[in-house]
């Protein structure tokens, strides 16, 4: 090698002959330097190579350079190969120059600054300022994993694709390009997306393959290089390929690190917005179809957002939520008959099967105790001789067991299921009444099977039915407070083939005429501790039943509600 | 039929049953404890045994379980009456394995219960 080496330079001490392989010097022919003579002998002294994508320079005494494959690269080891040639001393030239590369090479991609003479330097700045180029053109985080593949070491990769997690959600994003053109999409479960991050944070080598990650799917096959990103608000792995199966070189792997944390506060900067648009987006999905009509006024500029369900029609005396937001919005919510029981059914819900889960721990709790206090009472009664003490002791007992009948009762009524058994409405009637015996002690119930059948049965959740008519009940009992006669309420059960009529009547003041028509209103109340919400539950509850609840006007003195259900 | 054993952890149902029980002439021990109770099941010899199935240390299946030591499935099955609140089908179905008689908390009518653990 020594000795072909020393003739070479003999024969060629004028100008230096380089052997570029074909696709090289179609790739690049435009741009070689004149001074230089190419040859198709591939046994020159110099010979320059494509190889795993890169530039694999072979030099007369067999050792070898490699540089990622690009044109910047070419032309500093020409330019190189011909400034040392020059000074006709390639017997230490050549050691010299690989010296120098190596060291250009160490200094290029461990991100030391270079000195100006530096050939390669270029490639450095070009790729700074093609990151940067792309960051400011890009307003998504797609269009910049588009046009990160412009980047000049990645022009011939094929995917550049991202997975972002964005903390306490529970799925991540994955996003980007593949075949260079292709747009792709997806969601991937936390769990996968934290063990993937993990293996590549704890790589040392940040080269994968899409093999060592089956269940992710990832839309290519082969080799890959990875780099995670973590932030306050996301953890991001970006990741390229080029759809082969080669392993990538050092160069690559620091020159695409480099490259994505330059990248970083762009991405954080379109992830913030990208999500605060969507969170914007979705707060007006929201407001849009708020199931009451709405308007927010920008204070300042007297501006406007009306919802889907605002009607022209609706005046200033139908709002009857007003707030203000930070001096600057106004929102007002108004009311709409249709409409209004759609915003308090979630809030009903959430509250009912809160109850229920009391209920049932109340029911745990309370139940043997009240046993104990059962037999113990039931023991004394037996052991005690005086009438006046076994009657204490009976009393006691009776007293104990409404407990456990209305805990049992409290909690099959909470049950949240509503399972629908054939149940009659007398059981329904009793039931309530039981329930609402605090607030209706003093008042005389007065039940009428109007067809003189006291077996009517419907088939309808029972938790709705007793909801309705214990407020019903309630509702009367209060309105009855102050008077001074007998207290009645009057429950009449009238029924068809199609329908039961549950009329509720009471002997108290009745409903003026002027508030009548605010009766189903939510927040309607006349009560000091109402919250005006009952009527506009028993409402919904009857509609979802296929019923109705309505409030009949008489001349009679009282209230009359009728509730309207669906036989069976 | 004479001597009788009452596992039990709440005091009032306990002490209320024990008296109800001596006033019919028998003879009583209690224990709150599921483990106490085993030591009497071994050491004592009783006719009956009525065992409350959520016991603080142990469950009353547990004191069942350790009686086998001592006691055939017949005999588990003609001396232990079991004592629940929470019926489920699982208990039932556990209940229904050793064969043994089950009393539901709180009892709907006391004469029956104790007519039902004394016979």
């Amino acid at each position: 090698m020594e000795n072909q080496f020393y003739t070479s330079h003999k024969e060629n001490s004028e100008q230096l002959v380089i052997y570029l392989d074909p696709e090289v010097k179609a790739d690049f022919s435009q741009s070689l330097p004149k001074n230089v003579t190419y040859t198709d002998n591939e046994k020159a002294k110099i010979a320059i190579h494509k190889k795993a994508n890169r530039l694999w320079t072979v030099f007369p005494d067999g050792s070898h350079c490699d540089f990622p494959y690009y044109q910047k690269n070419l032309l500093s080891i020409i330019q190189g190969l011909s400034a040392q040639s020059e000074k006709s001393d390639l017997s230490h030239s050549f050691d010299n120059f690989i010296k120098t590369a190596e060291l250009t090479e160490k200094k290029l991609f461990s991100g030391a600054s270079l000195s100006p003479e530096d050939n390669v330097k270029d490639l450095w700045d070009e790729i700074i300022k093609k990151v940067n180029f792309i960051s400011s053109q890009s307003q998504s985080l797609r269009s910049l994993m588009e046009k990160l593949l412009e980047v000049p070491f990645l022009q011939n990769f094929q995917s550049s694709i991202v997975l972002i997690h964005l903390k306490g959600t529970t799925r991540a994003e994955l996003l980007g390009t593949v075949w260079r053109s292709e747009k792709i999409q997806g969601l991937i479960e936390v769990k996968e997306f934290n063990s993937f991050f993990n293996s590549i944070k704890k790589s040392k080598i940040k080269s994968f393959s899409s093999d060592s990650f089956p269940s992710l799917e990832l839309p290519f096959n082969g080799s890959f290089l990875a780099k995670e990103v973590i932030s306050r608000k996301y953890s991001l792995i970006a990741l390229v390929s080029r759809h082969d199966f080669l392993s990538y070189s050092k160069d690559e792997i620091d020159l695409f690190e480099t490259c994505i944390s330059l990248l970083q506060p762009h991405f954080e900067r379109l992830i913030d917005q990208e999500y605060s648009d969507k969170r914007v987006s979705e707060l007006r999905v929201c407001l849009k179809d708020f199931p009451l009509p709405l308007r927010i006024t920008d204070n300042s500029t007297g501006t406007y957002f009306l919802n889907d369900l605002f009607q022209s029609d609706l005046q200033e005396k139908d709002i009857f939520f007003n707030k203000k937001v930070n001096k600057s919005f106004t929102i007002d919510l108004y009311d709409s008959d249709e409409l209004r029981h759609y915003a308090f059914d979630l809030f009903h819900f959430q509250r009912i099967s809160l109850l229920g889960e009391l209920l049932n721990t109340l029911r745990h709790e309370l139940s043997n105790p009240l046993f104990g206090l059962k037999l113990g009472s039931q023991l004394f009664s037996l052991m005690e001789t005086s009438k006046d003490n076994k009657d204490l002791m009976s009393e006691i007992e009776k007293n104990i067991t409404r407990c456990q009948a209305i805990i049992e009762n409290f909690s099959n009524l909470y049950q949240v299921e509503t399972e629908t058994k054939p149940v009659t409405i007398k059981k329904v009637i009793d039931e309530s009444i039981t329930l609402s015996k605090s607030e209706s002690r003093e008042v005389r119930k007065s039940i009428h099977f109007l067809s003189g059948c006291d077996d009517i049965k419907v088939e309808l959740p029972m938790i709705f039915m007793v909801q309705i008519l214990f407020n019903l009940i309630v509702n009367a009992s209060q309105s009855l407070k102050g008077i001074s006669t007998q207290k009645i309420i009057t429950i009449n059960i009238d029924s068809s083939d199609k329908f039961v009529c549950i009329d509720v009547l009471d002997n108290g003041p009745g409903i003026p005429l002027e508030r009548q028509s605010e009766l189903f209103k939510p927040f309607f109340t006349t009560k000091s501790q109402g919250t005006g919400l009952g009527l506009v539950l028993s409402r919904n509850l009857a509609l979802k039943m296929g019923g109705n609840l309505e409030y009949l006007p008489s001349d009679q003195k009282g209230a009359h509600f009728r509730l309207t259900l669906p036989r069976p | 039929m004479k001597n009788i054993l009452i596992i039990e952890d709440e005091i009032l149902i306990q002490q209320s049953l024990m008296k109800l029980f001596e006033r019919r002439g028998f003879t009583v021990d209690v224990s709150a404890s599921g483990k106490l109770a085993i030591d009497y099941i071994l050491n004592k010899n009783y006719d009956r045994i009525i065992c409350d199935l959520m016991l603080q240390d142990i469950s009353g299946f547990d004191v069942i379980e350790e009686s086998k030591k001592k006691f055939s499935a017949a005999e588990i099955s003609s001396k232990f009456v079991i004592m629940t609140a929470y019926n489920s089908p699982q208990v039932l179905s556990r209940a229904n394995a050793y064969q043994c008689k089950l009393l539901n908390k709180p009892f709907d009518n006391l004469e029956e219960a104790l007519r039902i653990m004394t016979e």
